[in-house]
């Protein structure tokens, strides 16, 4: 029948799962994990994707796809509806035992590292190119990230001989309204510091601000983020309900950046170079390109 | 109040209700499976001698995911109803709710404890972290229990004004340490914790399912005994007393089931809201006030209104699962205004 069929391929999928041939590679896939989706989707897995979870906003496609909820908090019969084969999500993904019920329910579940660092971006992508048969594409991706990581690195350094490196605070926020500013340990400290920028928040996590505070570390630049809103209306929120942040150095030299939020999720993802170019070229303005 | 149910004709329609509600529940779900495979798989599992050819899916479906979650929401459902009775009869006021007594903002801070204690030593072990949390909810809500209990009692009586307001000042108190917990933890936690307080029947196992389907039996089969001198309560303490009920031993019966009952069932499922509340307030309306036949009918009632708002939870957003809690209160609080408002009229 239909079903015992199914479950023999997934069987003979479980097995294989080291050594694959093309034909027994899993060909629905379930992702959760925003920077994990777009992976899957770069290593052109998109169209095998059947659903993916709430933060798995990138390409633009996947928000069609039916959301499994959030990464942490999974159903797992909603996803078993969705018939997968697969379900990949990083180390984040839960609870457990729901985990473990959708194992036992015969799908396969690999689980990858949302560590923000090269190597376990390397093992993520070969662990990836392997189940979608796409090898290659997935070293090829690797070595271009490396080498685009590689450049930053120059590109700060450098900038880094000619000026100080500015002063920044990082403001994440839902339409403007009482953002939170990154402290250490979290995803947008570690964009920061790639990009070159100094954060002058020095609280681990994200906490809110008085803003008395926020006025007296009187940052250069100040990098936003918002949930809700993007483009020049984010902007104008941010300073609409936080009219004190017009006085701070960094809105008057008109130094503000903003950052896409879906950045900072689940590791490193696919358009993080770019970004820490556009942070980096803000950080140290008239040191852009060679 | 006038009775509009007789007793009897109240526990056929309850039984009726509550044994449709265990069927849907364990019909439905985002899977889609054949009525006729989910018959055959629920008489495998009575025991009757069915071939099990092509019911993998549906066994495993059944067993491992819909039945352990369905014995959770009766568990929990009537567990919370009847905490919700013990806690009316004790403060003899139709509007208290388990929370009263502290029971679940300790379990709460416990939860809060074990979630962002946890995780700042690395995440919980995968094995027990589960368990860690749960044990924890559970101490959490015994402890400020019995905390509460201890500040309503002088020279051997226990004050029950008192007591709600002990119970009011450590909900404050516990609502405070939650929230230093909420601030010193990071995104991932907060999550974490955000998730547990609205609820949840997803990932029931039947691990972490007996320690609560024993403590609600016995709960179930205890308070019940108590009826008649609940009864006798609803006089007043001193009436009570002149009937020959011992009010201080009744008290702390009440006092301990709502504890142990409540505090399993948060342990178990996180806080879901609004059942202890509504439903002995739901059964009050149709069967009138006499403990005898509110306690047992709200155990129903209360397991058949869970198993329904959790359907709602598992398939309005299907595949992805909203928390139950904000099923129950989006049931409960217009139902709770209507209470409120209904005697202005």
């Amino acid at each position: 029948m239909r079903l015992s069929t199914r479950v023999a391929a997934l069987c003979v999928g479980l097995l294989a799962s080291h050594h694959v041939a093309a034909t027994e590679l899993p060909q629905r896939w379930v992702s959760a994990g925003g920077a994990l989706s777009e992976w899957v989707s770069a290593l052109g897995g998109e169209s095998k994707l059947v659903g993916v979870d709430t933060t798995s906003q990138h390409p633009e496609a996947l928000k069609a796809l039916p959301s499994i909820g959030y990464q942490r908090q999974l159903s797992a019969e909603g996803i078993l509806s969705l018939r997968p084969q697969i379900l990949v999500g990083t180390e984040e993904m839960g609870p457990p035992p729901i985990l473990s019920q959708i194992r036992n329910a015969g799908v396969q579940v690999e689980l990858f590292s949302a560590q923000p660092d090269l190597p376990a971006l390397q093992s993520n992508l070969q662990h990836l190119g392997k189940l979608l048969g796409a090898e290659d594409r997935a070293s090829k991706l690797f070595e271009s990230y490396q080498q685009q990581l590689d450049q930053q690195k120059v590109r700060v350094t450098k900038a880094q001989l000619s000026l100080p490196s500015p002063g920044v605070l990082v403001l994440i926020g839902h339409a403007g309204g009482k953002p939170l500013i990154a402290g250490k340990d979290t995803s947008a400290d570690w964009l920061l510091q790639r990009a070159g920028g100094h954060n002058l928040a020095t609280h681990t996590g994200y906490k809110p601000f008085s803003v008395e505070s926020l006025i007296s570390l009187d940052p250069q630049v100040l990098v936003f983020a918002d949930r809700a809103l993007s483009g020049e209306e984010a902007r104008a929120a941010l300073f609409k309900e936080n009219p004190i942040l017009s006085s701070t150095r960094a809105a008057k030299d008109g130094r503000v950046i903003q950052l896409d939020p879906t950045l900072l999720v689940g590791g490193l993802g696919p358009r993080l170079p770019d970004e820490l170019k556009k942070l980096s070229d803000g950080f140290f303005p008239g040191t852009a390109d060679q | 109040m006038t009775v509009l149910v007789k007793p009897r004709a109240l526990f056929i329609g309850l039984s009726l209700l509550c044994l449709l509600a265990i069927w849907l529940s364990l019909a439905l779900g985002p899977v889609s499976l054949p009525l006729l495979d989910t018959l055959r798989v629920a008489l495998r599992m009575i025991g009757l001698p069915i071939a099990p050819d092509g019911l993998e899916q549906a066994e495993l479906i059944l067993g491992q995911i819909r039945l352990p979650r369905t014995l959770l929401g009766l568990a929990v459902g009537g567990v919370l109803a009847l905490s919700g009775v013990a806690m009316q009869g004790l403060f003899r006021n139709p509007l208290a709710d388990p929370g009263l007594v502290g029971v679940s903002s300790g379990a709460a801070l416990g939860a809060a404890i074990a979630i962002v204690g946890g995780s700042a030593f690395g995440g919980l072990p995968e094995a027990f972290g589960p368990y860690l949390l749960s044990l924890c909810a559970f101490l959490g809500g015994l402890g400020v229990t019995a905390l509460v209990y201890r500040l309503g009692r002088r020279n051997g009586q226990t004050n029950v004004a008192t007591m709600l307001l002990a119970g009011i000042a450590l909900t404050a108190l516990a609502g405070s340490a939650v929230g230093l917990f909420t601030y010193l933890a990071d995104d991932a936690t907060l999550r974490t914790l955000a998730f547990w307080n609205l609820g949840s029947l997803n990932g029931a196992s039947y691990s972490r399912l007996w320690p609560l389907l024993l403590i609600s039996a016995g709960v179930a089969l205890w308070l019940p005994r108590r009826a008649k001198a609940l009864n006798a309560l609803l006089l007043g303490e001193s009436e009570a007393g002149h009937l020959g009920i011992d009010v201080e031993r009744l008290k702390r019966e009440l006092v301990f089931c709502t504890a142990l009952g409540v505090g399993a069932a948060v342990a178990a499922a996180g806080m879901i809201g609004f059942v202890g509340l509504v439903v002995p307030h739901l059964v009050r309306l149709l069967a009138g006030p006499d403990h005898r036949v509110l306690l047992p009918a709200s155990v129903l009632a209360g397991a058949s209104l869970l198993l329904f708002a959790d359907l709602v939870a598992r398939l309005a957003l299907a595949p992805a699962e909203l928390p139950i809690g904000i099923v129950t209160a989006f049931i409960g609080a217009p139902f709770f205004l209507y209470l409120l408002l209904r005697g202005r009229a």
